[in-house]
């Protein structure tokens, strides 16, 4: 029996093009979400490469998007390099490396910027 | 051991927004009894006291351009119809229009909260909901908003947050309860989240960012089932903007959170079912729950029943409800939740809370509850909550539904 033979059901057509409107104004959803990456990104992104972007300044869901896509890609990039046996083996090189030129430890400065402190409202019984 | 569990190598969940069970579902009832949706002539009093009766009148955007209340202090208030707490209230499903009413709506708006969608109006959902299983008594597992509902599908339990405040599980929190991705990897599985894409992400990023092997994206999720290599357990998110996508398209917000364009969310769901459908050997052996995070403020007739305490207590200074500590013990609003495998046969409905004799009650916390029986063969590690949680893979039967049964969307 192949999926030829399967029953079809159209999903409904509708028009996509009237229906996009990147203006509209952002949802407490994506609000939290703007919260939290910016959280994230504040912690875990060297300060350099942060995008000093003003998240109260997004008001619509296409300025949004725009700033999750640019903290995503960072947390990915930042955030891999402080997961991982390789990269961490690679970043233990480089430490080494910029320690033999400076004269400096560097690796102790790097972990701290992957804690996340938490502020805690409830409380376990 | 069924057949179909014993074939079972994939759970696949997909996590909407902001539905209510009766706004998408309710409308069933007429044509499949069994279904716990809306007779007709359920209602609510407005702010003026004028009865406002349930109707198939919702539209797929514009409605609810006033985002409807879904926090706290809102959802006590559809609950109990704006009794206070300490009166020895009752709960019954008397408070959405008033609810609304306070989102600026005017009186004669804050009559859409009433409106469902007939079935005929999102074919997909009713589609999948009759052709599988469909659960009536599915709860979301807070009385509240997106953030602590998701929560207990990656935890089995929000960690003591009943709002939307930030969310951050701290190493010790998750070394303690760990999501349900670590577990599976820690038990040699596999697990991934994906999201939609960069420019809508996910939230969890902030808390699973040491480990970036759990996050894809829904094209990676294409390609993976398309491959072969999907894990043992994945969970989507859909897309949660507008926004431009690649080549200068323009890519629709797919949630289904008011008020995004619903036929954009029926699009997804079917696209998500259809990728797993085309692979003959992933469809034989996947279960695809499709699910809601919560009822978005919509009405729904049910009373949410009790639960079992996850042992955590939110104060009243986070309640936001005068004279109300929460003990989650309670579960949030009802919404839709439908499970799919070719070996559940069609027109399976798991009864809820209208059959007392033979209900069963499912929330959030079913979902790492269920992927950690499956493939980890139990749990010494979640919550109460969690550990007393309906699983939902016995509904898996023997039998395998040919092709020629089960249904496919034409896009």
């Amino acid at each position: 029996m192949a999926l030829e033979d399967a029953p079809t059901v159209e999903v409904l057509k509708f028009d996509e093009k009237e229906a996009y409107n990147h203006d509209r104004r952002i949802s407490s959803l994506i609000r939290t979400q703007l919260l939290h990456l910016h959280h994230a990104e504040n912690i875990v992104v060297p300060p350099k490469a942060r995008t000093n972007i003003n998240i109260n300044q997004l008001l619509t869901e296409r300025q949004a998007s725009e700033y999750i896509q640019k903290v995503t890609r960072l947390l990915h990039r930042y955030g891999k390099a402080s997961s991982g046996s390789k990269s961490k083996k690679k970043r233990n090189k480089r430490a080494k490396k910029a320690g033999r030129t400076s004269g400096k430890k560097v690796l102790g400065n790097q972990s701290k910027t992957n804690k996340i402190a938490v502020t805690k409202r409830s409380s376990r019984k | 051991m069924s057949v179909g569990l014993d074939n079972l190598r994939h759970i696949v969940v997909l996590m909407m927004e902001n539905r209510s069970f009766d706004h998408m579902l309710g409308g069933l009832k007429k044509k499949f009894p069994k279904i716990a949706g809306l007779d007709g002539n359920e209602s609510n009093p407005d702010t003026d006291g004028n009865v406002v009766t349930v109707a198939p009148n919702a539209i797929y955007r514009g409605q609810l351009a006033h985002d409807p209340d879904h926090h706290f202090p809102g959802v006590d208030l559809q609950i109990y119809g704006g009794v206070p707490p300490l009166t020895g209230r009752v709960a019954n499903m008397n408070g959405f229009v008033k609810s609304y009413a306070t989102q600026g709506t005017g009186t004669q708006g804050s009559h859409a909260i009433m409106n469902y969608f007939a079935p005929e109006k999102i074919p997909v959902l009713t589609t999948l909901a009759t052709e599988y299983a469909v659960f009536n008594g599915w709860f979301s597992s807070i009385p509240g908003p997106t953030i602590c509902n998701r929560a207990f599908a990656h935890y089995g339990t929000s960690f003591g947050n009943v709002d939307m405040n930030m969310f951050l599980v701290t190493d010790a929190d998750r070394k303690k309860i760990p999501t349900i991705y670590e577990r599976l990897k820690g038990g040699g599985q596999s697990a991934k989240l994906y999201y939609f894409d960069e420019p809508s992400s996910t939230m969890e990023i902030v808390n699973l960012i040491k480990d970036q092997s759990f996050f894809a994206t829904f094209d990676e999720f294409a390609a993976d089932c398309k491959s072969g290599n999907l894990p043992e357990y994945s969970f989507i998110e859909p897309n949660y903007s507008d926004h431009p996508g690649p080549g200068g398209g323009q890519l629709l917000a797919n949630d289904q959170h008011p008020d995004h364009h619903v036929l954009a969310g029926d699009k997804f769901i079917a696209s998500v079912y259809n990728q797993i459908r085309i692979v003959p050997n992933l469809w034989k052996s996947t279960a695809l729950l499709i699910v809601y995070d919560e009822h978005g403020g919509l009405y729904d007739h049910v009373v949410p029943p009790n639960c079992t305490a996850d042992g955590f207590t939110a104060a009243e200074a986070a309640t936001g409800v005068p004279g109300l500590e929460f003990k989650f013990d309670r579960l949030g609003i009802r919404v839709p939740s439908i499970l799919v495998s070719p070996y559940i046969p069609r027109g399976i409905v798991v009864p809820g809370t209208e059959d007392p004799a033979n209900q069963r009650i499912f929330e959030h916390a079913s979902i790492p509850a269920t992927v950690t029986k499956q493939f980890l063969g139990g749990n010494d590690i979640g919550t109460d909550r969690e550990k007393g949680a309906e699983t939902f893979l016995d509904l898996l039967g023997d039998n395998l539904r040919p092709d020629n049964d089960c249904v496919f969307f034409k896009m």
